[in-house]
């Protein structure tokens, strides 16, 4: 499955190597049997805000509470 | 009887001068002499315990309340101990492959500095904060500047107050579900992002054991800074006898071993900053019932003596009336 182009696809995309295992263990742990899944997907929870400062100010505070599965990107591989 | 009369009066004022000068109690006016506080109607005196026991009522809830969270802390540490134990194993294989630089000379610091949201937890976040700023001032010159990147609701507080320009990204509420993998690689994300870095420096407090928290460093490496440091020999001069697999090349490798390796180290860290704090409160809230105790001690010693001080006086007075009386 490695590529033989330069860079790998999903570097060329612009994610980094953190995005893509995250997404990759999101596939894995979609393809347990209950009840384990739901344990696993209840480790996959993200809930933090992060706001940017610049020259000493802050700018709005955002809420990063995303779920992997909120890319969608599950029913795009299973559509390959 | 006139004398022993005399002698017990002696008694009750050597009282005041003993209770007065006691730290603990700040009550104004001393529990013997009736005030304006203790509201006594005209003609009577008598020797109110009120303000004592209003005191003893508020230390023992104190206390209650210090005994219960520090139970909730014991009990959040032994769950999150373990995975903070597990998840060492993530990151050290990284140290035996690229080694821990922090004395790499690098044009762009990051200081990632990790602390609590909540307080009374000791001194954890503060030691964090100094040690930032000492990163900060060590690295500080010509072409060099440090950055902060602040994780948790003190450090924010103590680091916005002087080095505000300094700051890059500030991230809160990060316990509110219980922390995994993911939520911490995409902070690390986020980061990465975010932020231009030559080398990244997280300080947090390494848990080793419930007494005791070390304040430590770990430095994260650019796959720029590694290719250069690796020119210089050393641990990393070794890289180029591992054989790379697949299509890709050193560079490449190095720069997803690099992110990956931030992701491990600031998971690892974040975990062993919350059992630090878990511990950290525990103790904190320990020394507090064992205090809470100790001025429950004092204060039941003092309204015992003003009990009997004021018994002491009712006798007197009955005394030498019926005295009076007699002739």
């Amino acid at each position: 499955m490695a590529s033989n182009a330069a860079v790998p696809f999903w570097r060329a995309a612009g994610m980094t190597y953190i995005t893509y295992s995250n997404i990759c263990a999101n596939l894995v742990r979609n393809c347990l049997k209950e009840p384990y899944k739901t344990d696993a997907l209840s480790r996959e929870k993200v809930h933090f805000s992060i706001s940017k400062w610049t020259d000493g100010k802050p700018e709005k505070p955002s809420f990063c509470s995303v779920f992997i599965r909120s890319l969608h990107l599950p029913d795009m591989v299973a559509n390959l | 009887m006139a004398m022993a009369m005399a002698a017990l009066r002696r008694e009750g004022r050597r009282f005041a001068p003993m209770i007065s000068p006691r730290p603990i109690t700040a009550l104004r006016s001393s529990p013997l002499a009736p005030s304006l506080e203790d509201e006594c109607p005209i003609g009577v005196r008598y020797i109110s315990t009120q303000v004592v026991r209003n005191r003893m009522k508020s230390v023992k809830n104190i206390q209650k309340i210090t005994k219960a969270m520090k139970m909730v802390a014991a009990s959040k540490l032994r769950a999150i101990q373990t995975k903070a134990e597990n998840s060492r194993g993530l990151w050290q294989p990284f140290t035996a492959l690229l080694g821990d630089l922090p004395s790499a000379n690098v044009k762009k610091n990051v200081v990632v500095t990790i602390s609590s949201d909540k307080g009374l937890c000791g001194g954890i976040n503060s030691t964090s904060v100094k040690i930032s700023k000492g990163l900060h001032k060590l690295n500080s010159g010509p072409e060099k500047e440090t950055k902060y990147v602040i994780l948790g609701e003190k450090a924010k507080a103590q680091l916005v107050r002087d080095s505000k320009k300094d700051i890059e990204l500030i991230i809160t509420e990060l316990q509110k579900n219980p922390l995994n993998y993911t939520q911490v690689s995409v902070l690390a994300d986020e980061i990465l992002k975010n932020v231009e870095y030559d080398a990244l420096r997280i300080v947090f407090n390494k848990f080793h054991s419930v007494v005791s928290f070390v304040p430590t460093v770990s430095t994260v490496l650019s796959p720029e800074i590694v290719e250069r440091e690796a020119e210089s020999g050393g641990k990393l001069g070794d890289l180029d006898s591992y054989e790379v697999e697949g299509g890709e090349t050193k560079g490449e490798i190095l720069q997803n071993l690099a992110e990956f390796q931030f992701s491990c180290v600031m998971f690892n860290a974040v975990l062993e900053n919350a059992c630090s704090e878990q511990g950290a409160r525990m103790s904190a809230m320990d020394s507090s019932s064992r205090n809470a105790g100790d001025m429950l001690d004092r204060l039941t010693l003092t309204y015992n003596r003003t009990r009997q001080a004021s018994i002491t006086t009712e006798l007197i007075e009955i005394i030498s009336g019926a005295s009076a009386l007699e002739g």
